[in-house]
């Protein structure tokens, strides 16, 4: 793969955007006010409580009222020594990669089926993605809770009906690896359509030129897939794959509501529920701070391929 | 990695301006990819693109079937795949004590200001990184980036003191800021993409034509933004709309309950005995519908906009 | 640091001299700085009926000419919202339902005002003293009990009597026979293997407990011998008896006991719930009101009702499940809320917990639950009752969810000694 075949000629061609020094001053500074002060009222308080309670003792008695004694990174080294702590980051970063993964492969796939079949059957598939993605979360979760109900639960009835199989009244949510291909069903398939829909949209931009004097040059699908169209969607597959991987690593609504129906122990934890049973739960909010500071650490450190791009992007431009 | 460079070079030629994206909806852009001259891979094919679009909105269906089953009926556990004989009465039951339609307008309102200010606020900001180069633009970037990975189930404690010490917990105000911070980097990341998608040419075009600058962004940037500030505004939408941590949080009060909140204490409700699953049911479709309606309408744009060079960079 | 403790003592000195001066105004005052105050009462879950929130707000208004405010809350957002909600002053519910086995941990935080100079006007000690006790600190009564439930076991005669089984006089009895009854389809006894509310009750039969004081810390006590041979007990009964999920939790087991509709038999010889369950449990048929629903009509000829045995006969002490109530620390209207206090505690209301089958707080009313089994079993299982340990971090065990993973890995079949010694580590931690 070289660089030349990211993107044709005219599309590269027009000047950087940046080109214009004249405004250098103060205008693009005043479109960034309001964006900037909503941040700040919204966020950057709850961050900077964030970070001073993550290294201070805060539990239920600093929340009404007593002094919170400062406890410099005592917090963050209680979390590294803490087994429970690294057990829910090695099982939320493999549920994360392993969701954003298969999310990412089927939206691919579904994408490409897309612009494979009839304008009919291609409504009827974008139709049912965009329903399911229409779903709020609160009521997608009730409904697959009562998909994978142990005893009147479909998915049991069907599999029953397998012969062979005997499904009867199987537990789902009762072994942590039951447990976490439901959660990973659920959020595949509640991501995977705004990633089928990216995807297509990317793919519809595919030059037609381009793939026919391939075409005619000898390449075959698979290397008009590798060679032109994988380059060309790649940016739309990076972001999409980012998104997931963010989105991934702190599910909590799904999670906790799976937990409500099924075991609220430590085993079922990932980072989102974890950071709110020490908060919520267990009125740690230093830890709970800690945590949070940490998640987003490690949320940097895996969308680092794509901060660094950014930045060099930046830098050239 | 090592081929960082051609990474760059994508992103980067992915920011410059590309041919203009004129909304081109999808279905004027027929299968170029894969030309299938063979009708019985076509034909698998669509077999399976069917088979998983039935898959993909069973669920969905299954709500709506479960809705209109009654309780009797849902006990058995011999699954009853087509609701005949059904009825509305667990959406009557439902809507009985009428706390739906307060938690319906209180969602309406929280959702519809945090969508309107988040795009505004957004729009400005993508187009400032995005057409200006300045001081401090790339921190601003990514702080963008970096704020939208904040977990925020760690951050309510905050929240409240925050909103409460201003008077404004109960409030719809108080919910909208939060949604509208929220939300707002991840709005101006994507349309970001969008305005740096339409080529400044066009506007300096118009400007040699004598428009001024601001004139020439209105009537000719804007309207082809249209699409992508749709496909954005769908996502702020969709989170705020979800959205309960928060809610469950600054509005205390049950008179001030958005949808979320409302089905959450109907599953909560029905702890006590055993679920009745078809009034959940029932609930939850009154809750996905309006968002359903939603996306019905914004379709053919979102779509349109997708392909406009969504989420692109 | 030092200067920081002085402004916090400075600032408990000073609002301890500030309840002073409200409580030396004496009831008259008090009565009458309620006038027109208009309070919110937080109640959790639906365990309150109607008839008596109704109760309370005509009652209020005709006290004080304020209006009662009554905001229901969930059991499981209801720990978030109590700690966001209690130290704001502006927000704070005035008065507040909680979880019996929470009050150590809000008291000790402070959250609630101290209510000792009229808690001999709400009942002194006629109030049940456990729910009192954990409501206490330093010998002052922060949160007083609002009703207790304890459990009981239901059981169906004709299964019983079918396999020639009468009620059992002792716990091992109760395992033995419940184990019998056990089939592919049936649970001798239906119970969640991570129900530990109701699992304890095997603890404290054999004498365990799940921690204790030792000086003035807390710690666990999981692994003493008393609570391994409980616990050991129940997982042999949770194996040998019940069909639940090792991790099933609170559930609802009355389900299991009445004649499954699609089967017409049931999945359970024998549950133990809380006394209220008993409106649920019955012949089925149809709700004349609404088609789609079912009532359960209680039928003496299939159920029945037995307290839990004890080690030795006589009653095992249960868990005993209910809810505490105290005033806001925090609340501006510190007199219309003791004005409910007194309207909750009073005869007529009291009267009315006990005929809705809520286990009045106030014993001399405990009449009012009437003489049927249901008000028997109540109140012969609530007399050997037991409560969790009042640890300040009690909360923190319950909201970490370490007990339900604690009794899942026993049901499951872990090693009771190591699963103990390693979660009274766990327990240390969040007790003080």
């Amino acid at each position: 793969m070289t660089a030349t075949l990211t993107r044709d000629a005219p599309a590269a061609a027009p000047k950087p955007p940046a080109q214009r020094p004249r405004r250098r001053l103060s205008v693009p500074h005043l479109l960034l006010i309001p964006a900037i002060v909503i941040l700040l009222v919204g966020m950057g308080y709850p961050l900077i409580w964030q970070i001073v309670t993550s290294m201070q003792e805060f539990g239920i008695k600093q929340q009404f009222g007593q002094p919170a004694p400062f406890v410099g990174l005592a917090n963050y080294f209680s979390l590294a020594t803490d087994p429970t702590m690294w057990e829910v980051v090695v099982r939320s970063i493999a549920f994360c990669f392993i969701t954003a993964a298969v999310t990412l492969v089927v939206g691919l796939l579904l994408a490409v089926l897309m612009t494979a079949v009839g304008t009919v059957v291609r409504l009827i598939l974008q139709i049912s993605l965009l329903l399911a993605w229409a779903m709020p979360v609160v009521a997608a979760m009730t409904v697959w809770i009562w998909l994978f109900d142990r005893r009147r639960g479909v998915v049991n009835y069907l599999l029953d009906m397998i012969p062979g199989v005997d499904m009867n009244r199987f537990s789902w949510l009762s072994t942590p690896i039951t447990f976490f291909i439901v959660a990973s069903v659920i959020v595949i398939w509640m991501s995977v359509p705004f990633v089928a829909f990216s995807v297509y949209a990317g793919l519809t931009q595919v030059s037609e030129e381009v793939l026919e004097a391939a075409q005619l040059d000898g390449a075959n699908g698979v290397k008009r897939l590798r060679y032109i169209i994988m380059p060309m969607i790649r940016p739309v597959i990076m972001i999409v794959l980012l998104l997931q991987l963010i989105w991934d690593l702190r599910v909590f609504t799904q999670i906790t509501m799976l937990q409500d129906a099924g075991s609220k122990s430590s085993e079922y934890d990932l980072l989102g529920t974890y950071i709110y049973k020490l908060g919520a739960g267990s009125q740690d909010f230093g830890m709970a701070s800690a945590v949070s500071i940490f998640v987003l650490a490690l949320t940097l450190a895996i969308s680092w391929f794509y901060v660094r791009s950014l930045l060099k992007e930046d830098e050239q431009s | 990695m090592t081929d960082t460079s051609l990474n760059t070079h994508v992103i980067a030629s992915e920011l410059a301006p590309a041919p203009a994206p004129i909304p081109t909806a999808p279905e004027t852009q027929p299968q170029k990819l894969t030309r299938l001259r063979f009708r019985p891979a076509r034909i698998l094919l669509s077999i399976l693109a069917i088979v998983v679009s039935v898959a993909w909105v069973f669920p969905v269906y299954w709500m709506l079937n479960s809705s209109l089953l009654s309780n009797r009926t849902l006990q058995s556990f011999i699954p009853t795949f087509v609701p005949i004989g059904g009825s509305f009465e667990n959406y009557a039951n439902a809507l009985e004590n009428g706390t739906f339609y307060s938690a319906l307008g209180i969602s309406l309102s929280v959702t519809l200001i945090a969508v309107f200010f988040c795009l505004l606020f957004a729009f400005l900001a993508a187009v400032a990184i995005s057409r200006f180069r300045f001081k401090g633009r790339k921190s601003f970037v990514l702080a963008v980036l970096i704020i939208q990975m904040l977990p925020a189930e760690g951050l309510f404690i905050a929240q409240y003191k925050m909103v409460s010490s201003v008077g404004l917990l109960n409030s719809i105000i108080g919910v909208s800021i939060i949604y509208t911070a929220a939300v707002v980097p991840f709005t101006i990341w994507m349309l970001r993409g969008f305005v740096a998608g339409i080529p400044a040419d066009l506007e300096e075009a118009a400007m040699v034509d004598g428009l001024s600058r601001t004139g020439a962004f209105m009537r000719i940037t804007f309207p082809l933004l249209a699409p992508g500030l749709v496909a954005s505004g769908v996502f702020a939408f969709l989170q705020a709309w979800n959205e309960f941590t928060v809610a469950l949080v600054l509005l205390p009060a049950e008179d001030m309950h958005t949808l979320p909140l409302w089905l959450r204490g109907f599953i909560q409700a029905s702890a006590t005995r055993e679920t009745d699953w078809g009034q959940v049911m029932a609930a939850s479709t009154l809750v996905a519908l309006p968002v359903i309606v939603f996306f019905l309408i914004v379709q053919g744009r979102m779509t349109s906009g997708l392909v406009a060079g969504a989420v692109k960079g | 640091m030092k200067r920081k403790y002085a402004v916090a003592a400075i600032a408990t000195a000073a609002a301890l001299v500030l309840a002073g001066c409200s409580s030396t105004g004496g009831d008259a005052a008090s009565t009458e700085s309620a006038k027109g105050q208009d309070i919110t009462l937080w109640l959790m879950g639906g365990d309150t009926p109607d008839t008596l929130r109704d109760y309370l707000k005509t009652e209020y208004k005709k006290a004080t000419g304020g209006t009662l405010k009554i905001e229901e809350q969930g059991w499981g957002d209801a720990v978030a919202k109590l700690t966001t909600a209690l130290p704001d002053a502006a927000n704070t519910p005035d008065v507040t339902e909680i979880g019996n086995t929470w009050s150590p941990t809000f008291t000790n935080a402070g959250a609630f005002t101290d209510l000792s100079d009229m808690y001999d006007e709400l009942g002194g000690d006629k109030l049940l003293k456990s729910f009192v006790e954990v409501g206490e600190v330093d010998g002052k009564q922060y949160a007083l009990p609002y009703y207790f439930g304890s459990r009981y076991n239901f059981y169906r005669k004709d299964i019983w009597s079918a396999a020639g089984k009468t009620v059992p006089t002792t716990l091992a009895e109760f395992d033995e026979t419940v184990k019998s009854l056990k089939t592919d389809t049936q649970s001798g006894f239906y119970i969640g293997g991570s129900d530990w509310r109701n699992g304890i009750s095997w603890i404290f039969a054999n004498g365990g407990d799940l921690a204790k004081k030792d000086g003035d810390k807390w710690v666990g006590t999981l692994a003493s011998d008393e609570t391994v041979k409980g616990l050991t007990e129940f997982q042999s009964l949770f194996e040998g008896a019940s069909l639940a999920p090792a991790t099933e939790f609170d559930s609802t087991p009355w389900v299991n006991i009445n004649n499954n509709e699609a089967t017409g038999v049931p999945e359970a010889a024998t549950i133990i719930a809380p006394g209220w369950a008993h409106w649920s449990i019955g012949d089925l048929a149809p709700d004349p009101k609404d088609a789609t629903k079912t009532v359960a009509t209680w039928n003496d000829d299939t159920f029945g009702t037995f307290v839990l045995p004890g080690v030795d006969g006589g009653a095992a002490p249960v868990f005993a499940g209910g809810s505490n109530i105290a005033v806001s620390a925090a609340s501006k209207n510190q007199a219309g809320a003791k004005e409910l206090m007194k309207i909750i505690f009073s005869e007529d209301y009291q009267t009315l917990l006990g005929e809705n089958g809520l286990g009045p707080a106030n014993l001399d009313y405990a009449s009012a639950l009437g003489d049927d089994q249901f008000a028997k079993a109540l109140v012969e299982s609530a007399a050997g009752s037991k409560l969790t340990p009042a640890a300040p971090g009690w909360a923190a065990v319950e909201g970490a969810g370490i007990l339900e993973e604690f009794f899942g890995k026993v049901s499951a079949g872990g090693d009771v000694k190591a699963l103990a010694t390693e979660y009274d580590e766990k327990l240390d931690k969040l007790l003080n």
